[in-house]
């Protein structure tokens, strides 16, 4: 047993809580070791003294009135922060009064130039939320541009553009198209000729739509058809490979 | 120059000719066996595959070819009758018959095997029948089926042809071929043509009830026949037709990448 684990058995030592076996080690630890018994002589001490029943020479002589000069102290710091407290409410309830409270003094002029600036925003709201309406309703429109609202959003990251989102899907149908081209380039070489051609054949016959697709995106990435088109070709070919690998 | 003495060169060929007159039988009938030990190769390889199942009205045939061509036609018995012919190296086949559904995998029966012959099924299955075709290469035929589905789909070429379909969900597709479709439209159905060269043909009553969306994006060659004056818009700069015909609760997609797509009254 070493000075750390002696130390922290100690009080419970000194209770007679200890198991007999960690009791000895203890004993044989305090034995030799003079740092320990002395922590132990302590504690012991300490566990004396409180097991004294002398609580009655620290009562003070006059404990009421020690208790009023307490109570005075207190008091005395707590008002000020109350007092302070209160006054900062009434200014804070008197600000609002004044809002609230005053009655309205607005010229005719006043009156007119509001009533024609909530008229005409409304118009502005109205035109704006018919004009989404139908864009969403006209769900083959080929040219879909982006609001401004949204280019904007698109700028600062805050929404993800038509562009962002087919970049996206696009990488994810290249990476499984990856995928199943090596799985058929490993079993290719098993088919016969003819099913090899006619693979061959077809596959370059969607790589082909699929340059046309991205040359036509590239020139008007808007284009919400070609799109359209490009995701259906790139899903026919993740089918072909797909299911000549499973021969 | 020095030519040849032909005299010299008759006599001796005509005592080559001498001593192989006796032989000249044995000599054919050699190549006659040869002949059929060397023909069974191309013409006795060749093996057919029959068998029969009962079936109720609305059973389902599901089948999955490598390559060669599948003709499945309607008929009005309550059987499943199936003939195919294997070409060398002939293909494995385990029909199963499993709760109403009728299935051949030729893909999962001969994984791993190197070459296999074209398989050419002739399938007839009752006129309520359902039906899920497909093959990585060669033509599909459906004929007088009228069940729930009808799917024709191959994963690389051949020609699709559906005559006579009144099914309500019906689906063909391929890369590089021909589909056509003739057949009803039924209330609620859905139909899907795509292919990405080739033409689809789509012959259909003209008084049916569908919301059609046709695409031929490359050719723009969409003609709508009849068509043209009930109603539909080309849109996206004529690559595209929409609109609908009647109260539209059929829905009907034709796609073809760079082919045409043509419409005919039925």
């Amino acid at each position: 047993m070493n000075c750390e684990e002696c130390q922290q058995l100690i009080s419970v030592y000194l209770d007679n809580e200890l198991e007999k076996e960690s009791s000895i080690q203890v004993q044989k630890h305090l034995a030799v070791c003079a740092a320990c018994a002395k922590v132990c002589q302590d504690f012991a001490m300490i566990l004396d003294f409180c097991l004294l029943d002398e609580t009655a020479d620290f009562v003070p002589p006059n404990s009421k009135a020690l208790w009023c000069r307490i109570n005075n102290i207190i008091e005395t710091e707590i008002k000020p922060e109350i007092a302070q407290e209160n006054t900062e409410e009434q200014i804070k309830k008197g600000r609002l009064s004044k809002v609230w409270g005053n009655r309205w003094q607005l010229s005719f002029s006043q009156v007119l130039t509001s009533v024609l600036g909530i008229a005409l925003v409304s118009c502005l709201l109205t035109v704006v939320a018919v004009k989404n309406y139908s864009a969403d309703n006209d769900n083959f429109t080929a040219n879909a541009a982006p609001t401004i609202l949204e280019k904007v959003l698109g700028k600062i990251g805050l929404k993800t553009t038509p562009e962002q989102v087919r970049e996206n899907r696009i990488k994810e149908q290249q990476a499984t198209i990856e995928y199943w081209n090596k799985r058929t380039a490993a079993r290719r070489a098993d088919w016969d000729k003819n099913l090899r051609e006619a693979f061959d054949r077809n596959l370059n016959e969607i790589d082909q739509v699929v340059f046309e697709y991205n040359k036509i995106l590239q020139e008007n990435p808007q284009d919400e058809l070609t799109d359209e088109m490009l995701d259906s070709a790139l899903n026919e070919k993740v089918e072909l490979l797909r299911e000549f690998s499973e021969l | 120059m020095n030519f040849p003495n032909y005299n010299v060169m008759n006599v001796k060929l005509k005592k080559w000719v001498g001593f192989l007159a006796p032989q000249k039988t044995t000599i054919f009938l050699l190549s006659v066996v040869f002949f059929f030990v060397s023909a069974p190769a191309e013409v006795f390889a060749q093996k057919r595959f029959s068998k029969s199942y009962p079936a109720s009205k609305n059973v389902r045939l599901q089948l999955t070819n490598r390559t060669g061509t599948v003709t499945v036609e309607g008929w009005d018995k309550s059987e499943v009758q199936i003939s195919a012919y294997m070409e060398a190296p002939a293909a494995n086949m385990q029909p199963q018959s499993l709760s109403g559904t009728i299935y051949i995998n030729l893909v999962k029966d001969n994984q791993g095997r190197g070459e296999v012959g074209n398989v050419n099924f002739t399938i007839r299955v009752p006129f309520d029948s359902s039906v899920d075709i497909e093959t990585r290469m060669g033509n599909l035929n459906v004929s007088n089926v009228r069940g729930g589905l009808v799917r024709a789909h191959i994963s690389s070429e051949g020609d699709i042809v559906l005559t006579n379909i009144f099914a309500s969900a019906v689906s063909a597709e391929n890369v590089i071929g021909d589909i056509f479709f003739d057949g009803d439209i039924q209330r609620e159905g859905n139909y899907r043509f795509t292919s990405t060269r080739g033409n689809i043909n789509v012959r259909i009553p003209f008084t049916s009830s569908f919301r059609l969306v046709a695409t031929a994006p490359s050719t723009r060659s969409i003609s709508l026949g009849s068509l043209a004056n009930s109603g539909l818009r080309f849109v996206s700069e004529g690559r595209r037709v929409i609109g609908q015909i009647g109260d539209g609760s059929a829905t009907l997609t034709v796609t073809n990448q760079r082919g045409s797509i043509s419409f005919i009254r039925r």
